[in-house]
């Protein structure tokens, strides 16, 4: 099977797999640092073939193309440590209260723990667990899909319990130890909820105050005091 | 030479893509321009040769730079050129947004697959003496390396895709692309 996939890494390098082939060798990649050096080659290699097709775009781009930069936030970097944190999380303090005060509302929280569901299975696969599950099998259960740069984040809501719950399954695995943090929001303040790590698959919580907005961001350490970028997503549990 | 460092001219005369993409991470704005100005007709061009259609191939040079300017803090140099990430980003899109069409075509026609469309040379800008060896390097490949890789690169199949078109088994085009693109690198690599 490894040989198989290893064969592969041809197809992979010129974008010629089906999309779960792609997520196949993904995860082979993450393991096969002799995979990951013949991949980039073979791209380099590529992208030769595509560098000699080069032709002038059509003037009147360039300036769409600035335009639509000009409005689109960026991804944050990697943190490695916490001295980069440091001063990442001060260029980013104007971004941070930008976002955060677009937030409105009144006072504040999530009362209660919230339960980070953590399930470690012998694959290291992402479980999504018993308190997670609990709410989308409610009987009166709401759900919302939103999509996130990261992949697709499920919210549902149970009134009769009294809960919300964060289905993080299909996010993005993420490196370096980064975490994705779980925000709730009232006011221009954002406090730490819970973390959800690669090994756990999501978060439940009692629903929050209303005007309260549930967000997520990517951190590199898990719940810290304030969020060091933009949310990846944000969502009122009202409107799910 | 003119203003040192405005362009970030690298050794070569070339601009410095690594320095750019690093200043584009920060936010740069200005960088940004420069690294169109410097790729654009390279993303373009490849982008039109995999589309065909110039307005679609305008929509995905602009995703190609939008994804650029969004991720380009998450470039890890340790993990090849910069100039070969954004050619990479660049195929994939072109690639996706063949696929999307060809998707849409077939639910309007549900009749016959389309025939094989083999790539034909596009208006593309003649080749310097740069591209001439990467088209000297393709004819060290075998016809059947060569064209997997063109049919998978240039027209955006999957491999067993071009396993149906050229009616050859998976295993036969899986190592084909491979070998053919081993041998590329072998070429380019021995070129420089």
């Amino acid at each position: 099977m490894t040989t198989d996939l290893h064969t592969l890494s041809g197809a992979y390098a010129v974008d010629a797999l089906s999309g779960s082939e792609v997520s196949d060798f993904d995860t082979h990649l993450a393991q096969c640092a002799s995979c990951r050096i013949e991949v980039a080659e073979l791209r380099e290699a590529a992208a030769q073939m595509g560098l000699a097709e080069a032709a002038p775009a059509p003037r009147p781009l360039k300036a769409r193309v600035l335009e639509a930069a000009d409005r689109t936030p960026q991804l944050p970097p990697r943190v490695s440590s916490t001295d980069e944190l440091a001063s990442r999380r001060d260029a980013r303090e104007g971004r941070r209260s930008r976002w955060l005060a677009g937030v409105a509302a009144a006072a504040l929280l999530v009362t209660g723990t919230a339960v980070g569901v953590a399930s470690l299975s012998e694959d290291d696969e992402p479980v999504v667990a018993a308190g997670v599950s609990q709410v989308f099998e409610a009987p009166d259960h709401r759900v919302a899909t939103l999509e996130t740069d990261y992949g697709m984040v499920q919210v549902g809501r149970s009134d009769a319990r009294g809960e919300m719950a964060l289905d993080a399954s299909r996010l993005a695995k993420l490196d370096d130890g980064d975490v994705y943090q779980v925000w709730a929001v009232r006011d221009g303040n954002a406090e730490p909820v819970t973390a959800i790590t690669d090994k756990v698959a999501g978060a439940a919580m009692p629903l929050p105050r209303e005007g309260t907005v549930v967000a997520i961001t990517v951190e590199p350490v898990a719940n810290p005091e304030v969020p060091s970028s933009e949310p990846i997503v944000s969502v009122d549990p009202r409107t799910v | 030479m003119g203003e040192p460092g405005l362009r970030l001219v690298g050794a070569g005369g070339g601009a410095d893509i690594e320095l750019l993409v690093g200043r584009i991470a920060r936010g740069d704005a200005q960088a940004f321009e420069f690294l169109y100005d410097e790729l654009s007709a390279s993303v373009y061009g490849l982008a039109r040769r995999v589309v065909r259609d110039p307005t679609r191939a305008e929509d995905v040079t602009q995703e190609v730079f939008l994804e650029v300017w969004r991720k380009a803090a998450r470039f890890d140099r340790a993990l090849g050129k910069a100039k070969t990430w954004v050619m990479t980003i660049a195929h994939r899109r072109a690639v996706d947004a063949v696929r999307r069409n060809e998707a849409a075509k077939r639910s309007d026609q549900q009749g016959a697959p389309d025939e094989v469309s083999h790539d034909e040379p596009g208006d593309a800008v003649v080749a310097a003496e740069e591209h001439g060896s990467v088209r000297r390097c393709m004819e060290t490949l075998t016809d059947l390396q060569l064209e997997s890789v063109r049919l998978a690169y240039f027209n955006g199949y999957t491999y067993s895709e071009v396993a149906s078109l050229l009616d050859k088994p998976l295993p036969t085009i899986k190592t084909r692309m491979r070998d053919g693109l081993i041998r590329l690198r072998d070429c380019l690599e021995g070129s420089r």
